[in-house]
């Protein structure tokens, strides 16, 4: 068994604190060599058998670095890969995904339909990385399947975010005939597979974020600590350690929640979005006051601020916002809270 | 056997005889009494605890209940919210902060008097904090000058002390005097055992603004304590008071924060009593509420277990209680919004809890955990100036 410490070290000397947003392709092919992909399979399918708990570890440490490999979509593919009950050819699948050939998912929601002779149309919104990828997976009402994005009808077009660390695409499929061994599963299964990545989707979020947190908040503190204003370091003034003494105190509440629900087995999709609601809250806290602590220098397009808040700002909409998540959090705990 | 098993097994005891002997009905029993029949019914309800077995989990285990591992202390306090138990706020001083300063600075005299008397219910306060020494203690004034007085040595002390919990009620005190205005100020400070009913002192009970009377004030006028009394050397006392101040961290926010969850059933009573249910930004704001309080217990147990593995960090402790503070505010905040007008009319508090569902006074009440033991304000200094590292302000401040 390994340690969740373990994890947190490697992915530390894999990726260092003092390199921010590694270049994607080394990044991703590290990711590939570490086995990381593997990670949430079953041991029986030749993965690790780790859990929700090892992959937060994993998101946290590569969210400290702004990493910008997307992991976190192909860690969930390679999960509905293992799921799978109509994919043939499935344990090939599963090598080639686990060896680095990335499968993307799209982010946010989807239009699709699949006509007479399983002919797809289909736009996908928010795919990241699409253009390294061979295939992504797209889920219809009953069905979740495999789309080439080589194939005739698909089409990729990047749209470009303020956040630099990450590359979205949107994915049309025009009139795309589905082989039927690319279906991943259908009906019951597939509704299982969808509802399973959603709460762990929404969860990566939730650990990329406390990971970009607590290095923009280590980044600033040091900062305050050696710039000199009024023959002091600023560090020294009391107005400004009580707002890095909140942040910090939002953090590791937020925190401690994250590792909680990382090893609850019983969580609901629910409470992994509450977690993710409060977490990526907090990022949002961090960078706000991380631009406004740095002064000047944190408006430059030279000093790492910007870099975090831009992705802080992506995340709170990744994966549901906070106004989704807080709103379900609330219904699910009223009914909880039966009279 | 293994240590779940254990535990496990542990769990089941306290549940069931919680569920035997736990006082029923004591929230509407609470708002008929007077202050003083609420200060017995603690004293009973501790006195059942003792009984059982279960009022001193965390004293050493030549103590009938004691020597508990934190573990099973959390176990305990876990069921006591369960079980919906009154907290023991008159008993409190005594079991922990009297306790583990006899235990660990008292002589072996001290140790023998006192320590059985406490389980007898014989209960302490505190007299540390003074009108004009509260986040900065060591600034004390409150002066003890060592005389002969019919033959014995005593320490003769002329001053006041304030915010003395349930100082009403207490049979004894943990005074802190100054010996000494000699060098910095933290070195002439004694810490003293003043017998409450002795000559010249003046309790006086300090009415706060939701009507409770929790706090007193005490006055000192040429008040004998022996010399035997004391704790530790003279001009030596600041040590033996941090050892009291750190005899409970943990285990008390861990159970008010499992009990402020518990308590979340009150604000989904109000949100369903008007009809709210449908109301996303009602839903969204109660979310939020319910996530704030389930990191508030997160971090509060992932204190206790860093606290068991010997992990803990300088100012986690400071972490712990800004945070459950904080949502407890946010907490009676929510109650009073949904609530509405209602609320602004006056009703009966019920003494010694903080999720009453009387929003006006829980909101009030709720200041208690923002100021008192350590402010808000002297956490985000513990946090910013010990775990951040962040420079430390220069000292010795001087008027232009």
């Amino acid at each position: 068994m390994i340690e969740l410490s373990e994890l947190h070290d490697a992915a530390q000397k894999a990726f260092p604190a003092d390199k921010l947003r590694p270049p994607r392709d080394e990044a991703w092919q590290l990711i590939a060599e570490m086995g990381w992909l593997m990670l949430p399979l079953p041991e029986a399918a030749g993965g690790l058998g780790l859990g929700r708990d090892a992959a937060a570890a994993l998101h946290y440490e590569l969210g400290k670095v702004l990493c910008t490999a997307p992991l976190i979509p192909a860690m969930l593919t390679v999960e509905a890969l293992g799921a799978a009950t109509e994919l043939a050819d499935k344990e090939s699948w599963i090598e080639r995904a686990c060896g680095g050939e990335y499968i993307a998912m799209n982010l946010d929601r989807a239009k699709v339909s699949l006509g007479e002779g399983d002919m797809l149309d289909a736009r996908l919104p928010a795919v990241p990385d699409a253009d390294m990828a061979s295939h992504t997976l797209v889920f219809g009402p009953d069905f979740c399947a495999l789309v080439p994005l080589g194939a005739p009808g698909v089409a990729i077009t990047e749209r470009k975010t303020w956040d630099e660390s990450r590359r979205l695409f949107d994915v049309t499929v025009a009139g795309h005939a589905i082989a039927p061994g690319m279906f991943v599963a259908r009906g019951e299964a597939s509704l299982a597979i969808a509802s399973r990545l959603r709460g762990e989707l929404v969860f990566a979020f939730g650990a990329d974020s406390l990971g970009g947190a607590a290095a923009c908040l280590d980044m600033t503190v040091e900062y305050l600590k050696t710039r000199k204003q009024f023959d002091r370091p600023i560090a020294m003034f009391q107005a400004l350690k009580h707002r890095c003494a909140d942040l910090r105190i939002q953090l590791d509440a937020a925190e401690a929640l994250l590792w909680e629900r990382a090893a609850d087995s019983n969580a609901s999709t629910t409470d992994l979005g509450a977690a993710k609601a409060l977490a990526s809250d907090v990022y949002r806290m961090v960078v706000e006051e991380a631009v406004q602590l740095h002064g000047g220098i944190g408006l430059t397009e030279e000093h790492n601020c910007h870099l975090f808040l831009k992705r802080a700002m992506l995340n709170l909409q990744l994966g549901g916002d906070l106004d989704h998540w807080r709103e379900a959090a609330g219904r699910q705990a009223l009914a909880r809270l039966a009279a | 056997m293994s240590d779940t098993t254990k535990l496990d097994g542990f769990r089941a005891e306290v549940r069931s005889w919680l569920a035997a002997n736990a006082p029923q009905g004591w929230r509407e029993a609470y708002k008929a009494m007077s202050h003083a029949e609420f200060a017995q019914a603690q004293r009973d309800w501790f006195l059942t605890l003792v009984e059982g077995g279960y009022a001193i989990p965390h004293w050493p285990k030549e103590w009938p209940g004691g020597g508990r591992s934190l573990a099973e202390q959390k176990i305990f306090y876990e069921e006591l919210s369960r079980a919906d138990c009154p907290r023991l706020l008159l008993s409190f001083v005594s079991t922990y902060h009297a306790a583990s300063t006899f235990m660990e600075c008292g002589t072996p005299e001290q140790k023998a008097y006192y320590l059985p008397r406490i389980l007898e219910g014989e209960t302490w306060c505190q007299g540390f904090s003074e009108p004009g020494a509260g986040s900065d203690l060591a600034a004390l004034k409150c002066k003890a000058e060592r005389q002969m007085r019919d033959g014995r040595e005593v320490y003769v002390i002329n001053g006041q002390k304030i915010w003395s919990t349930m100082a009403q009620y207490a049979d004894k005190c943990l005074l802190l005097v100054r010996t000494s205005s000699q060098g910095v100020k933290q070195a002439g400070i004694t810490f003293l055992l003043m017998d409450m009913k002795a000559r010249g002192v003046t309790v006086r009970p300090i009415n706060q603004i939701q009507g409770d009377q929790e706090y007193c004030e005490v006055f000192l006028d040429d008040v004998e304590v022996p010399v035997t009394d004391r704790v530790g050397e003279e001009d030596h006392g600041w040590a033996v008071a941090q050892t009291t101040l750190s005899s409970e961290r943990g285990l008390t926010l861990m159970e008010l924060s499992y009990r402020m969850r518990g308590a979340l059933a009150r604000v989904a009573g109000l949100i369903r009593q008007h009809g709210r249910e449908g109301d996303a930004g009602i839903l969204r704001d109660f979310g939020q509420l319910v996530i704030r309080c389930d990191s508030a217990c997160a971090i509060a147990d992932r204190f206790l277990l860093n606290r068991i593995n010997g992990v803990e960090r300088l100012g986690d402790a400071s972490i712990v209680k800004n945070t459950y503070s904080r949502v407890l505010r946010e907490y009676s905040l929510l109650g009073l919004r949904l609530g509405g007008l209602e609320e602004q009319y006056f009703a009966p508090i019920t003494y010694g809890d903080l999720n009453t569902g009387n929003w006006m006074a829980d909101f009030m009440n709720s200041y208690a955990w923002t100021i008192a033991g350590g402010s808000e304000e002297v956490q985000r200094n513990i946090v910013s100036e010990r775990m951040l590292e962040m420079q430390r302000e220069p000292k010795g401040w001087v008027v232009a």
